[in-house]
């Protein structure tokens, strides 16, 4: 009895040092280019630190973050990026889940219409947002052109020039973006319904809204929460598309709390200041992942 | 009789159908025309392209735009000249970098990946968190110190300084999904490998990771396309043609107010024709692995 057990419990002993050996690679990396920065940047946070003024240089303990909330940018900014996230997500989500319910049926060109659908994918940030910049240009964008030739508009507008334009102009470019992804989530939960459902619907006579809205809604529960979460997190951040459509403008219309800390940062080089934005970002950002993880959690991908 | 009862049932309007076909070409035409609009461009001459109204097709077609790059103009020498000339050179940056990118993560995420599909170990669930819990992290938390250590070490606008930070981006994502693929693979494979008394390593070069093959495709593209689009550590970290990437370049494009859109446009199409490429060419693998793993963001 006792032998067996010995040698029942020694093996999982060799798996524990084969797994933490063969992960040491990946968590010497991680530690050293994530870990350590994320710490390091709590501590710059606590400092004045300006590259221009090195000398100026000290510890000022949390004054930085105090300095928070009466900042005015800053506070602009966390008002800029919260709007940005629900117009974002409410468009996203919409659009996404539409789309998915159309590549969810058969039809010719599907197959056309999916491969379609990854093309705002693969698009790097940067070259998003200078194409919806010659799309919504005020003199020779295609989006005025478009616009009067179907007789909608007079003449031609300037789309990003007013505050609230330049926002909505934004979000729609940025919506673009980042569909696909919320599509692919959402298509794959469409496709662990099982057809039976459907066909126990029809059975009872259930017309197509019931069938949508007491089988697939509650199906599709727990991919829209992923999508939610992830989308947020990522509108959140969002950068490459808003610096380079509107740079953070007219004014601070556009200026996200992403855009803010790299002005301080690069225009700046107020690090300090800068590490305290960031470490603003990480905190909700890290609110949010803890929702996301338990849902996976939940969900049993965890499982190993 | 029977007739006038039986002509409307069978010419009943298909509503679905219809629904669903203007649904598909309307969000067709949504996801297709603004990239068509730069593709067009981009062989257009600045005189159409900037036209009132547009002409939607080039109707003098030129590849004048794309041929600047290489041999830029007296007109493209003035306007913008810097960012046209650095273009060529950003795009082999790119290149070298995101392929160091998806070589390195590989490497180091076949190991971890393979740990968590074969053992049974203390800690695996707490770690996979602790990968996943990296990939949330916001690139701009990390940019600072990232920064100052590349400065100290003196790896600032190198290739080196942007392929480690687009390894600590892209590899709690690459971990993810080898993980689940090398799950797919069948452990009998590896069991025969060891009752004909292969070693464990000699198992994984000649059995296992050529099974694996396709998942390890997948997540070399991810890696690749992860780097190559990357936008923010590369504005921080390059400032010369030494190590600007090209989405760095194609921003210099679009804030620089003398820019002319066509040049613009073909400096984008060139942007986005890799990870498009690959795209495509893997598209079911990518598809597959992004909702197993939900893991872009």
């Amino acid at each position: 009895m006792a032998v067996l057990k010995g040698s029942a419990e020694r093996r999982p002993l060799g798996d524990n040092a084969k797994a933490w050996a063969l992960n040491a690679p990946a968590i010497a990396v991680i530690a050293l280019l994530v870990a350590y920065p994320i710490g390091y940047s709590f501590y710059v946070s606590l400092q004045k630190n300006n590259l221009k003024r090195p000398r100026a240089k000290r510890f000022i303990g949390f004054d930085n973050y105090k300095a928070l909330l009466s900042d005015q940018a800053f506070l602009s900014a966390l008002k800029v990026s919260a709007l940005f996230v629900l117009v974002v997500l409410g468009l996203t989500v919409v659009l996404a889940l539409i789309l998915a319910l159309v590549l969810n049926e058969r039809f010719r060109g599907r197959g056309l219409l999916l491969s379609l659908a990854l093309l705002p994918w693969a698009m790097p940030g940067v070259v998003n947002g200078l194409m919806w910049r010659t799309i919504f240009d005020a003199k020779t964008g295609a989006l005025n052109g478009l616009l009067q030739q179907l007789g909608l508009i007079d003449s031609y507008h300037a789309w990003l020039t007013s505050g609230s334009g330049a926002f909505l102009f934004t979000a729609l470019a940025q919506v673009w973006n980042t569909l696909p992804f919320s599509v692919i989530i959402l298509l794959a939960g469409l496709s662990t319904i099982p057809s039976e459902l459907y066909d126990a619907a029809t059975v009872d006579r259930a017309g197509a809204w019931r069938r949508f809205t007491e089988v697939t809604v509650p199906w599709l529960l727990h991919p829209l929460l992923i999508v939610l979460i992830l989308e947020t997190m990522n509108a959140f951040r969002a950068f490459d598309t808003i610096y380079v459509l509107t740079g953070g403008g007219p004014g601070d219309a556009t200026t996200t709390i992403a855009l803010l800390d790299v002005q301080t940062v690069l225009t700046f080089t107020d690090f300090g200041l800068g590490s305290a934005y960031a470490w603003v970002i990480t905190a909700i950002t890290l609110l949010i992942s803890v929702g996301y993880i338990g849902l996976l959690y939940r969900k049993g991908n965890f499982e190993v | 009789m029977s007739t006038v009862v039986n002509v409307p049932l069978r010419y009943r309007i298909p509503w679905k159908k219809i629904v669903l076909y203007v649904l598909a070409v309307g969000f067709a035409l949504y996801l297709v025309l603004p990239f068509y609009w730069i593709v067009a461009m981009s062989f257009m001459h600045e005189v159409d392209a900037i036209s009132v109204p547009p002409h939607w097709v080039p109707i003098h077609p030129t590849l004048e735009n794309y041929l600047g790059f290489v041999r830029p103009n007296a007109a493209q020498e003035l306007v913008g000249g810097r960012a046209v000339s650095e273009t060529p050179y950003s795009l082999r940056n790119s290149l070298v970098v995101a392929t160091a990118t998806a070589v390195l993560n590989l490497a180091l995420a076949t190991f971890a990946a393979y740990s968590f599909s074969r053992l049974k170990f203390r800690g695996s669930q707490v770690l996979l968190v602790l990968y996943l819990l990296t990939r949330m992290v916001p690139g701009i938390a990390i940019i600072i110190p990232f920064y100052l250590l590349m400065r100290s070490f003196g790896l600032l606008d190198t290739y080196l300084a942007l392929i480690l930070s687009y390894t600590t981006f892209a590899l709690p994502i690459t971990i993810w999904i080898l993980k689940d693929f090398f799950r797919s693979v069948p452990r009998e494979l590896e069991e025969a490998a060891r009752v004909d008394r292969c070693g464990w390593f000699r198992t994984m070069w000649t059995v296992f990771l050529p099974v694996a093959a396709p998942g390890l495709v997948a997540a070399a593209v991810f890696a690749f396309m992860t780097a190559w689009n990357e936008f923010m550590f590369a504005l921080f970290l390059t400032s010369t043609k030494a190590a600007k990437t090209i989405p760095v370049v194609a921003a210099n494009f679009a804030t620089d107010f003398n820019t002319q859109f066509t040049v613009m446009a073909a400096a984008g199409v060139l942007a986005v024709v890799p990870p498009l490429a690959l795209a495509l060419l893997f598209q079911r693998k990518l598809v597959q692995g992004m909702a197993a793993g939900s893991v872009k963001g």
